[in-house]
């Protein structure tokens, strides 16, 4: 991986507010969400821990999003300044490109999420880990991270509407569709995210249960991960910079 | 040009521009140009939009061309990042990472470069365009003038065999004007291949050895600045005219050598010379000796846009040699 593309993308993702305000956002909503949760009578913990907090809201909303925000800046905001040029311009290997974008992206999306992910259903279980609940859906988001930023890395390399698709893909594809239709949720990142989380989980089917078995969750997510670096790759070898003129 | 002249010139051509077309859907960008470029300076001329930041872009290895080959140091241009090592690129637009001191900038772009020592580089290519002073400040509070310079240091850190500039004079002052032409010119002197794309013929007047002209998406002329020169101004002009007697002067004027042709038009008066010297200096000559008070003459189409419409009329074949 090449230190300098990661140091420089770090530096440039700090210093929008926006996106720090918005990851601000995405770590605080499901901690605030938790503790207003805790503030009633919590008999049904474990239920809503797992229904409502970790899939309803981390894995359904907080995560994708905020991978959204940060991996369509990490080569986006370049791509549309022009500054790009001074990175593409390099005797570079452009493998190594994405891979340090990716880097920094997914560093800073888990800087984001995963600790709320640990930290809120801690809150609203009192502490205890769920029947490794909390581990389950750890690693599911850790894993699922690196997918859902990987795809939106090569959405702003291969499209000049990134945001836009990303949205599309988040809310249409994940979202509808994947409760509409049975088929789609063996292409869904959410899916995988449920699948790994409950393979790792030893709750019980009653309080939670993913549509997809851990290890085929496991192999898709990782076949994702890999799909969308090939192409990211090969949409910048093949990227144009358009003229002015 | 003899085909031994023709041989040692593909001998040392750096940049091969082969047949090249470009479009964007529908939209002819670049239609059909080929040259090829040796060391020395070489400015892209033509008016805004005319598609020489298109031909700039394919060089770069930033645009791929739709149709032809653009070849670089005799690799590939698109698609071939090592040319890299060798090809340095200033851009045209101003953004910066403005995070960044000018010398923050030129040490990551040394270090993407893989140099040896990137300090030194960088410090080396400051001290080039005498950015020293502001080294340490950061660019989001440069002027375009210290951007401009910051972007060249940038592009020549790894000291590159060819180097492309697109509009690198736009927006600097005369004295950094100055200090960007002596440093290109000795770049040049050691052999290197400059490339500056420019929309101001006065600019790279003094600066380029080889002056190729795109207009509208074609190559309308090719050589050294004298024949381009020599292109754009002995060609026919038209000169507005206001007289005292705009009929008695129409007359008048036919009689000199100059003028083959006017057209009298409510009190204007369009007149069309050959040559543009002489015709100036014959008008008050003339209205002088017919006794009529000449009022105004304008040229009709001095716009450097009609200079160069003129060099892609159809009619005129000025393709020159090299």
């Amino acid at each position: 991986m090449n230190t300098t593309v990661f140091a420089l993308t770090l530096k440039e993702m700090v210093r929008q507010r926006r996106l720090l305000l918005a990851g601000l956002a995405a770590s605080l909503a499901p901690v605030g969400l938790a503790l207003i949760y805790r503030a009633g009578d919590f008999n049904d913990s474990l239920d809503w821990t797992a229904t409502t907090l970790l899939e309803g809201i981390i894995i359904t909303v907080v995560l994708p999003l905020a991978c959204l925000l940060v991996g369509t800046s990490a080569m986006g905001s370049e791509i549309e300044d022009g500054t790009a040029v001074y990175l593409l311009s390099k005797p570079l290997p452009r493998r190594d490109i994405i891979f340090a974008k990716a880097a920094a992206a997914i560093l800073v999306s888990a800087a984001f999420v995963l600790p709320a992910t640990a930290l809120a259903p801690l809150l609203s279980l009192d502490g205890a880990d769920g029947e490794g609940l909390v581990a389950g859906f750890f690693v599911a988001s850790a894993l699922g991270i690196c997918a859902y930023t990987m795809v939106f890395v090569l959405l702003s390399v291969a499209t000049s509407r990134p945001l836009i698709f990303g949205l599309g893909y988040v809310f249409i594809w994940e979202g509808v569709l994947g409760d509409l239709f049975t088929g789609t949720r063996y292409l869904s990142i959410r899916q995988y995210c449920l699948g790994i989380a409950d393979g790792i989980a030893g709750v019980s089917d009653r309080i939670f249960q993913a549509e997809l078995n851990g290890a085929v969750s496991l192999v898709m997510i990782v076949a994702v991960i890999a799909a969308a670096t090939i192409l990211a790759t090969r949409a910048l070898a093949r990227f144009e910079l358009r003229a002015e003129d | 040009m003899t085909p031994t002249d023709e041989a040692k010139r593909l001998e040392t051509a750096t940049v091969e521009v082969k047949a090249v077309s470009r479009w964007y859907g529908n939209v002819v960008a670049v239609n059909d140009i080929s040259f090829t470029l040796g060391p020395g300076i070489t400015a892209l001329l033509g008016p805004n939009g005319a598609g020489k930041s298109t031909v700039l872009h394919m060089m770069a290895g930033f645009l791929r061309a739709s149709k032809g080959t653009v070849r670089v140091l005799g690799q590939p241009a698109f698609g071939n990042p090592d040319i890299y090592a060798k090809v340095g690129l200033v851009p045209e637009r101003e953004a910066v990472y403005p995070f960044l001191s000018g010398y923050e900038f030129v040490l990551t772009m040394a270090r993407l470069h893989g140099l040896n020592d990137p300090a030194a580089a960088a410090r080396r290519a400051i001290q080039t365009v005498d950015m020293e002073a502001f080294e340490k400040r950061k660019m989001g509070g440069y002027s375009k003038g210290m951007k401009q310079r910051i972007k060249m240091a940038a592009g020549m850190v790894h000291e590159p065999s060819v180097l492309l500039l697109d509009e690198p004079l736009n927006g600097t002052d005369p004295t950094q004007r100055l200090l960007m032409m002596e440093l290109l010119r000795e770049m040049a002197a050691r052999g290197k291949t400059i490339v500056v794309s420019s929309h101001i013929l006065e600019e790279v007047e003094r600066l380029a050895d080889n002056i190729v002209v795109i207009v509208a998406g074609r190559l309308a002329a090719s050589g050294d600045f004298r024949s381009i020169r020599r292109l754009m101004t002995d060609r026919p002009y038209s000169f507005t005219v206001r007289s005292s007697d705009n009929r008695g002067l129409a007359v008048a004027l036919l009689a000199d050598a100059s003028v083959f042709g006017v057209e009298l038009n409510g009190d204007r008066l369009t007149v069309r010379t050959s040559l543009f010297s002489d015709f100036v200096r014959a008008a008050p000559r003339v209205a002088r000796s017919a006794d009529i008070t000449l009022r105004e003459l304008i040229p009709a189409d001095e716009s450097l846009e009609s200079v160069f419409s003129y060099l892609v009329a159809p009619s005129t074949s000025l393709r020159t040699g090299r």
